[in-house]
């Protein structure tokens, strides 16, 4: 790696913790521009840059709109970037599926969480809010996804959690999956008693947790 | 156990004199369970002024507790100027959908006007009539959410916080048009007899900023807290989730009670703004006062006790949040038990042992 493309790489991950969408895009032309491997520009620029945000916002130096921000700056660079991976580069090897559970629309703690998964190099499928359960399994199934990830603030449905985890011991699928609950509301005790495989607190806790859980399958 | 010798409103006034009491103040945060209390479903409120009313003031009588507040969710202003609110057969209503979806139609929201918009006149007929039935013995309280949070509702939440760093001057603007309803609906509220009560949930910084707290937060609650006060009213401040970071912001408002979530710790909001203001919480709604045993909810109570009942300007205990809608009543019961158990004046001593035990 020469020393130009370190700190291309440093300037793309500044520009990303910096909340710096427009320089984000330039600079991230600017490596399409100079034959910069793309793979690397996402890894050791953008992802780096959104690693940086995640832990500022662990310390509380980042809040929602500074993670949000940063986050809008990483995207713009995938868009530009992704196309230029080489075939093989695109094969993601885990595929999560996240959502809010019917009866809430909070989702932005379900939108950090996703955030920080798609940093971490997954491959996110977003079902959105007030998703009803059967639609988690049915997704899941068809996605062929290692992780499902489930998500709310409001009380009233987290019956829905346990009955995604009901609806996938009657399908005979729960082996295949893991599953993973977040949200105010949201306990360790709540999650072991419906039989969930992990909670998180937050989203950089999240993409520890499903690392975790999905170094144990493999 | 035997009821209270005092009436909520006698407590509270034993409370400003330093005693003597008959127990701490206790507030399990009944929204929506007084659904449950009268046996009708959660979507009959809507639009029902009498039935909130009838509902929370039977809630009051079956429990006993310190305040009644006037509350379905946190929607109602934003609805009335325009947001879209779904209510499901049988439980708390959600945001469907907000008002505007881009900074460009802030200039078409206008204040409320609380006597014909939305569920507002329902709420204030519900407020009227619960102050009328029992407003000599107990505290009414009508919800208020405050204008940051409504503004959240009304662009939605995520565009508003990308705005609070993209463009701050459209943030005032939809605090301020925010705001004016909420003073407007704040006057509709005293003129009941009741006094609001103020909640602003995305103030917390487990969403935003200290510094965005006192930017986007603080000013215009601190205008609808000096209002209140000119009518002659105290004002308790509820925000949700953690806000250890902005508790002296908060007090700075000049509310006189911060309520305060199970994410934030009692004893450390005493060290920090005890001597300015009254703290209420916090036991947690969810994972006790829902999910746990009677006997985990006297545990829960006695630990808020232990850590702030010596506070300089008072303890009340209370849920951290508005209880789930299903929270057992037996848990409800425990709470004001555990509270009557304790007593007055609180044996310190013995909640310290139990600590070490």
């Amino acid at each position: 790696m020469s020393n130009q493309t370190d700190s291309l790489f440093r300037d793309l991950s500044d520009a990303v913790v910096g909340m710096d969408e427009k320089r984000t895009r330039q600079l991230s032309i600017q490596a399409v521009e100079q034959g910069v491997d793309a793979l690397s520009a996402i890894e050791h620029g953008l992802v780096e840059g959104m690693n940086r945000a995640g832990k500022l916002f662990e310390t509380e130096e980042y809040f929602i709109p500074e993670l949000l921000l940063c986050s809008d700056a990483m995207y713009a660079g995938l868009d530009i970037l992704r196309p230029h991976l080489k075939h093989e580069e695109n094969q993601v090897r885990h595929k999560i599926v996240i959502g809010v559970v019917e009866g809430d629309t909070h989702d932005i703690g379900k939108n950090l969480v996703k955030i920080m998964l798609e940093a971490s190099g997954f491959d996110i499928v977003d079902l959105g809010r007030d998703i009803p359960p059967q639609r988690f399994v049915d997704e899941a199934i068809q996605a062929k996804a290692s992780v499902i990830a489930l998500s709310t603030l409001m009380t009233t449905t987290m019956d829905g959690m346990a009955e995604v985890i009901q609806l996938l011991n009657k399908a005979n699928v729960r082996g295949q999956f893991k599953v993973i609950v977040g949200g105010g509301p949201i306990s360790q005790s709540f999650a072991t008693r419906i039989g969930a495989d992990g909670y998180a607190a937050g989203a950089p806790a999240a993409v520890k947790l499903v690392k975790q859980l999905i170094g144990e399958a493999a | 156990m035997s009821r209270d010798r005092l009436t909520p409103v006698e407590r509270f006034a034993a409370c400003q004199r330093g005693g003597p009491l008959d127990r701490l103040p206790c507030v399990p945060i009944v929204g929506n369970t007084a659904a449950r209390v009268l046996g009708v479903k959660v979507s009959e409120f809507r639009g029902n002024g009498r039935l909130i009313a009838d509902a929370q003031v039977a809630a009051y009588r079956r429990f006993g507790y310190d305040v009644i507040r006037i509350f379905t969710d946190l929607y109602t202003q934003a609805e009335a100027m325009g947001a879209k609110v779904h209510y499901p057969d049988d439980e708390t209503a959600y945001l469907a959908e907000p008002a505007i979806q881009s900074a460009d139609g802030i200039a078409l929201l206008t204040p409320v006007d609380p006597f014909k918009d939305g569920n507002l006149p329902h709420h204030l007929e519900a407020m009227e009539l619960a102050y009328r039935a029992v407003g000599k013995e107990v505290p009414v309280t009508g919800a208020l959410t405050g204008p940051f949070t409504t503004a959240s509702f009304l662009i939605g939440t995520e565009n508003l916080v990308r705005l609070t760093l993209k463009n701050p001057a459209a943030v005032h603007q939809l605090c301020e048009v925010a705001c004016k309803g909420a003073l407007a609906y704040a006057s509709a509220i005293l003129d009941t007899g009741c006094t609001p009560s103020l909640t602003d949930a995305m103030c917390s910084t487990t969403v935003i900023s200290p510094a965005q707290f006192k930017e986007f937060g603080q000013p215009y609650l601190k205008r609808l807290v000096d209002f209140i006060h000119g009518r002659g009213r105290a004002v308790t401040l509820h925000i949700c989730g953690k806000t250890a970071p902005i508790w002296e912001a908060m007090a700075d408002t000049g509310a006189d009670c911060l309520s305060i979530d199970n994410a934030a710790d009692l004893e450390a909001a005493k060290a920090k703004v005890g001597r300015r203001v009254r703290l209420m919480g916090n036991v947690s709604p969810s994972e006790i006062m829902l999910q746990g045993t009677t006997a985990q909810v006297r545990a829960a109570v006695r630990a808020c006790v232990r850590k702030a009942h010596d506070n300089p300007k008072g303890l009340v205990v209370a849920s951290g949040c508005s209880l789930p809608v299903e929270t057992p009543f037996a848990n409800i019961d425990a709470m004001l038990d555990a509270v009557r158990e304790i007593g007055w004046p609180v044996d310190a001593g013995k909640l310290e042992m139990e600590l070490a035990a």
